[in-house]
C-alpha cells in the first residue's frame, strides 16, 4: 500500500470527528460507556481498590452487616464482601475478555478460510456453525461442565464455542463482498500471497462490523459467565465471582439480602452498560442503520 | 408445501446426529471410571463389578456400545444411571420431563402480548418521552440476568410482602415467580423486535396509501401494520422458546423446582454422566422440534419462503 494521500487523511479525519460527535450526543450510549469505564477502571485497580483480601476469612466476624468496618458486611466465612465485590469485576471482565479475544480470532481466521478458499473448507466451516447454532448456548456449557468438571477453563471454552460461529458467518459474507473489490483483484494479480491480502487488505475493512459484533457481544459474556458461575459450573472458590456471591447470598435473603442484591446490581449494572454501549456503537457504525 | 416440509424435516437429520455423537463421545471423555464410582466401599466385589459391567454394557467394544445407545435411543431408552443403580434414566427424568417446557410455554404466552404491545406503543410514540422510557426498561429487562432479578423478586415479594412462596412445587402458585422472572428478558427481546419492525412497517407505501385516503390511524396500526409486524416476530419465538427452556435450568435450581434443568445440574455434580447426556439430547431435541414446527408455520403465513429455502 503506498501512504494515505492528504485528503484521505483529512476525510478520514473528519469521519473520526463526526463519529465523536455523534457518539457524544448518544445519550445511553454515553451513559454504557461510562458504566463500562467505571467497571473496566475498578477491574484495573481492584488489587488497590479492595479494602481486604477478597479470601481471608475470620470466623470471628461472619454475617455482620454493613458498617463501618465492613462497607458491605461480611459473608458466611466472615470475608469482606465488598472487596469481593471489587475483585469479582476483574475475574468477571477478565474472563469475558478471554473469551472475546478467542471467539474474534477464531472465527476471523474461520470466516476468512472460508470465504477464500470455498469449497470444502467453506462447507466444513459453516456447517460446523450451524450445528453450533443448532444447540442452545447453556446446553454446550453444560457438556463442557460435564466432561472437564467445574471451573474457570470450562467457562472459557464453552463460551468460546458459541461464540465464534457468529463471527465466522459475518467475517465470511464481508470478505465475499470486498473479493468483488478491485483493489482485492489488484492484489491478487501482483501476486501477494493470500494471507497477506485477507490480513492487510480484507481486514481493516471489517474490523467496525467486528467492533459493532464485540461491544454487543461482551454484555452476553459476562451475563452467561455469570450464569454459570451462579450455576456453580463456573468460577470456584475462593475467588469471588458475583454469580458465584448472588448464589451464596441466596441462602440468607431473609437477613441479609444485601450479600445477594449487591452482587446483582454490579452485575447488572455492568451488563446494562456494555449493552448501552454495544447498542449505541450498532446505531453509529452499522451503515445499514444509519441510513434510516 | 410437502416438499418444504421435508427439507425441513431433513435439515434436523445433522443437529440430532451431532447431539447423538456429542453426548456419545462425551460419555467416554468424562473423567473416571462410573463402575469404579458406583461400588463404592464395594470396591473389592468382583462379581458385583463384573455384573455392573455388564448390565452397562461397558464390558463391549466402542462401536458396539455406540450401536447399543443408538439403537436404545430410536427406542426412547437412554440407559441406565450412575447416580442411581440399575435404575433406568427415563425413570429418573419421566416426572421432570414436562416441567421445563411447561414452564417456558407459560412465559412465552405470558411475553407474547406484553411485549409485542410495549414495542408497538413505543413505535407509535417515536421519540417521545414514553418511547425512550420503555426502550430503557427494555435494556434493563434483557441486561439483568434473571437470578439476580429473582433474588430481588424472592426478597420483595415472597419474604417482604408474602405475596408467593419462597421455593417449592406443589400448586400453582409456586409457577406464579419462576414464570414471572422467565417472561421478562422473553417480554423485553419481544418488543424490543416489535419496535423495530413496526417503524419499518409504518414506512411502507401501503401504510402512507392506507393514511392517505383517511383511514383512521387505528385501522392503520391494526388492519396494515400489525398482521406485517406479526410474521417476522413468529421466526424468533422459536430462539426465544430456545433460551427459555436454558432459563429454566437457573430458575428450577433457584426455586427448587424438581424439572429437567435442576436435574440437569444435580446430575453434573453427581457425575450421573448418562443422566446429563439425555437431557443435553432432550433439550436439543426441543429446540430443533420447536425451530422446525416455527419454520413450517413461516412457510405457512409467508409463501415466498417455501421456495427461496
Amino acid at each position: 500500500m503506498i501512504g494515505r494521500t492528504a485528503a484521505e487523511a483529512i476525510s478520514e479525519g473528519s469521519r473520526l470527528a463526526e463519529f465523536s460527535r455523534l457518539f457524544l450526543a448518544n445519550r445511553s450510549a454515553m451513559l454504557g460507556a461510562t458504566i463500562v469505564l467505571i467497571a473496566v477502571v475498578v477491574a484495573l485497580l481492584s488489587s488497590w481498590l479492595a479494602p481486604t483480601d477478597y479470601a481471608r476469612t475470620n470466623m470471628l466476624f461472619v454475617w455482620e452487616p454493613p458498617g463501618d468496618d465492613f462497607v458491605l458486611g461480611t459473608d458466611a466465612l466472615g470475608r469482606d464482601v465488598f472487596s469481593r465485590l471489587i475483585v469479582g469485576a476483574r475475574v468477571s471482565l477478565t474472563i469475558a475478555l478471554s473469551v472475546l479475544a478467542i471467539a474474534l480470532t477464531v472465527g476471523t481466521a474461520a470466516g476468512m478460510a472460508a470465504a477464500w478458499n470455498g469449497g470444502w473448507i467453506d462447507s466444513l466451516v459453516m456447517r460446523t456453525a450451524d450445528i453450533t447454532f443448532a444447540f442452545p448456548e447453556l446446553i454446550i456449557a453444560i457438556l463442557v461442565a460435564a466432561i472437564l468438571g467445574p471451573g474457570i477453563l470450562t467457562v472459557i471454552i464453552s463460551l468460546s464455542l458459541v461464540s465464534w460461529p457468529g463471527i465466522a458467518r459475518i467475517v465470511r459474507a464481508l470478505v465475499l463482498t470486498l473479493r468483488g473489490e478491485l483493489y482485492i483483484d489488484a492484489a491478487i494479480v501482483c501476486g501477494t500471497p493470500p494471507t497477506q491480502i485477507l490480513l492487510r487488505h480484507c481486514l481493516p475493512n471489517i474490523v467496525p462490523a467486528l467492533i459493532v459484533r464485540a461491544s454487543v457481544g461482551v454484555g452476553f459474556i459476562v451475563m452467561a459467565e455469570a450464569t454459570l458461575s451462579f450455576l456453580g459450573l463456573g468460577v470456584q472458590e475462593p475467588l469471588p465471582s458475583w454469580g458465584g456471591m448472588i448464589r451464596d447470598g441466596l441462602t440468607a435473603l431473609r437477613t441479609d439480602p444485601h450479600l445477594s442484591l449487591a452482587a446483582g446490581a454490579a452485575l447488572g449494572t455492568t451488563i446494562i452498560g456494555f449493552n448501552l454501549l454495544g447498542d449505541g456503537l450498532r446505531d453509529l457504525l452499522d451503515p445499514r442503520i444509519r441510513e434510516r | 408445501m410437502s416438499a418444504y416440509v421435508v427439507r425441513r424435516l431433513l435439515g434436523l437429520l445433522p443437529v440430532l446426529a451431532a447431539a447423538i455423537v456429542l453426548t456419545f463421545a462425551a460419555n467416554q471423555f468424562v473423567p473416571g471410571d462410573p463402575v469404579t464410582v458406583m461400588l463404592g466401599d464395594q470396591g473389592g466385589n468382583v462379581e458385583l463389578e463384573q455384573k455392573l459391567r455388564r448390565e452397562y454394557g461397558l464390558d463391549r467394544p466402542l462401536p458396539v456400545q455406540f450401536a447399543d445407545y443408538l439403537a436404545k435411543l430410536a427406542r426412547g431408552d437412554f440407559g441406565l444411571s450412575f447416580r442411581y443403580p440399575s435404575v433406568p434414566v427415563t425413570q429418573v427424568i419421566r416426572d421432570a420431563l414436562w416441567i421445563s417446557p411447561s414452564l417456558a410455554a407459560a412465559a412465552l404466552v405470558l411475553a407474547l402480548p406484553i411485549g409485542i404491545s410495549l414495542g408497538i406503543v413505543a413505535a407509535l410514540r417515536r421519540n417521545t418521552l414514553a418511547d425512550t422510557g420503555i426502550i430503557l426498561v427494555l435494556v434493563a429487562g434483557l441486561s439483568i440476568p434473571n437470578f439476580a432479578l429473582a433474588a430481588f423478586f424472592v426478597w420483595i415479594f415472597a419474604l417482604k410482602l408474602g405475596w408467593a412462596p419462597v421455593a417449592g412445587w406443589t400448586s400453582w402458585r409456586h409457577a406464579v415467580l419462576p414464570v414471572a422472572l422467565l417472561a421478562i428478558p422473553a417480554a423485553a427481546y419481544l418488543a424490543r423486535l416489535a419496535r423495530t419492525f413496526m417503524l419499518e412497517v409504518l414506512q411502507q407505501d401501503y401504510v402512507r396509501t392506507a393514511r392517505a385516503k383517511g383511514l383512521p390511524e387505528r385501522l392503520v396500526v391494526w388492519r396494515h401494520s400489525l398482521r406485517n409486524v406479526l410474521v417476522p416476530i413468529l421466526t424468533v419465538c422459536g430462539v426465544i422458546f430456545g433460551t427459555l427452556i436454558t432459563g429454566t435450568v437457573v430458575i428450577e435450581t433457584i426455586f427448587n423446582i424438581p424439572g429437567l434443568g435442576r436435574i440437569a445440574i444435580d446430575s453434573i455434580f453427581a457425575r450421573d454422566y448418562p443422566v446429563t447426556m439425555a437431557i443435553v439430547m432432550l433439550f436439543t431435541f426441543f429446540y430443533a422440534i420447536i425451530n422446525f414446527i416455527v419454520d413450517v408455520l413461516y412457510g405457512i403465513v409467508d409463501p415466498r419462503i417455501r421456495i427461496s429455502r
